[in-house]
């Protein structure tokens, strides 16, 4: 009997109406987990540097500023440096001729930052090849010349 | 020599010669220039009202070196540069930093054509005695109230600065590959006289003497001084403030130095 198909869907619906309702009216969050930095700026008596310019640089770029902001009125500033981006972050605050940077590395375990060129081993190593390559083609050559000499 | 062999030992020249030229240095061009800014440039007010205005500013300065430095260089906390690469200027150099207009470009002290290429971010200098016998020479003309001083203030005593990164509106000290780059040595005239522009409470004008106290021993509308004739002139107060704050002139851009006297 084709009624019976219909009893299944019938008893589904009514089960998740009122849930479905209750969504209708709810509230989400989502969540990641974020490594921030907050940066304090002070001159040196100690007095925050209210309004200080923010000036961030990140590790890949360190000519360009990646992010630029206004302390608040404790010297305070917070940003979330790119996880993507390891290495040392530079962070300079000026204010009324004065001014400092600091320098924060973040994540420099997880990878080389650039400029850091290769280690000693690996250049020998790289050199080994290089050499080994060409004696290689050579011995190659040596050896047809050789089978040639003996045809 | 048989032929092969022959060829196996140009394959094997010809793989050195390659690899050393992969293993060349990369180099630029690194420049040092010194810096009044516009304070020296186009003059300003001191703290107590003086119109002042630079015709010189002689500086003479030495063993000027650029650092890569790791970690990088803390002015606060003092001590030796850690460096893996640094670069020298020889020579001992006298610069006018009120050479030039009002918008005249900083002085270039020198440059060195081959230092590796990186990132300057730490640089050190003396301030020594010229062959006259003076670190500073200042040159002016101050004005209050219709009264006109003439001045040549000379300073005697060394100083070493040891500077972090510069700090300003750009960054300075990138050097590229065949490229050039420059670092900057910049001195703070208005720590001196202090700025009429700036609160009197400010910490800059609290530490200044200002040109009163200057002002104070010229005769006759002229000012021609050394340390010397300064602590036999001014107050005592007036003289130690003053001794105190030579030694805060060198910057880089808006960062302070680690500085010691000589």
């Amino acid at each position: 009997m084709k009624w019976k198909w219909l009893v299944f869907p019938a008893l589904l619906t009514l089960l998740l109406f009122p849930a479905m309702t209750a969504w209708a009216h709810g509230a989400h969050i989502e969540y990641t987990i974020s490594m921030a930095v907050e940066i304090v700026a002070a001159y040196d008596t100690g007095a925050p540097m209210a309004g200080g310019q923010v000036t961030v640089y990140a590790p890949d770029d360190p000519a360009t500023p990646w992010l630029e902001g206004v302390c608040d009125e404790d010297g305070r500033f917070v940003f979330t440096p790119d996880p993507t981006k390891p290495g040392t972050w530079d962070v300079q605050v000026r204010q009324a001729g004065h001014g400092d940077m600091v320098h924060i590395p973040i994540g420099e375990d997880m990878a080389m930052t650039g400029g850091g060129g290769y280690s000693t081993f690996q250049i020998v190593l790289m050199g080994a090849c290089v050499i080994w390559g060409f004696v290689g083609t050579a011995l190659f050559f040596l050896r047809n010349r050789r089978e040639y000499a003996h045809s | 020599m048989r032929k092969p062999y022959r060829m196996l030992i140009v394959l094997t020249l010809l793989a050195l010669i390659i690899l050393a030229g992969c293993g060349g240095s990369e180099t630029g061009t690194l420049q040092f220039n010194a810096n009044g800014e516009d304070f020296v440039r186009q003059g300003f007010v001191s703290k107590d009202g003086w119109a002042i205005t630079f015709d010189h500013v002689y500086i003479t300065l030495a063993d000027i070196t650029a650092y890569q430095s790791d970690p990088p260089y803390d002015p606060h906390a003092g001590g030796e540069v850690e460096a893996k690469t640094q670069v020298a200027l020889d020579g001992v150099h006298t610069v006018d930093l009120a050479e030039g207009g009002e918008d005249a470009p900083p002085i270039l002290v020198g440059k060195v054509a081959d230092a590796a290429a990186g990132q300057y971010n730490a640089v050190s200098w003396r301030m020594v005695n010229a062959s006259d016998g003076y670190s500073l020479v200042i040159v002016g003309t101050a004005e209050k109230d219709g009264q006109t001083i003439d001045f040549t203030i000379q300073v005697e005593p060394d100083y070493t600065y040891t500077c972090g990164e510069y700090v300003g509106d750009e960054r300075k000290g990138m050097l590229q590959k065949d490229g050039t780059a420059d670092l900057e040595m910049t001195f703070h005239f208005d720590h001196i006289f202090g700025d009429a522009e700036t609160p009197p409470d400010d910490d800059l004008n609290v530490g200044a003497p200002g040109f009163e106290p200057f002002a104070g021993v010229a005769q006759g509308g002229t000012l021609d001084v050394d340390m010397a004739d300064l602590q036999a002139q001014l107050s005592a107060a007036d003289y130690q403030m003053l001794v105190d704050i030579l030694p805060t002139l060198g910057h880089v851009g808006e960062g302070h130095c680690h500085s010691e006297t000589h």
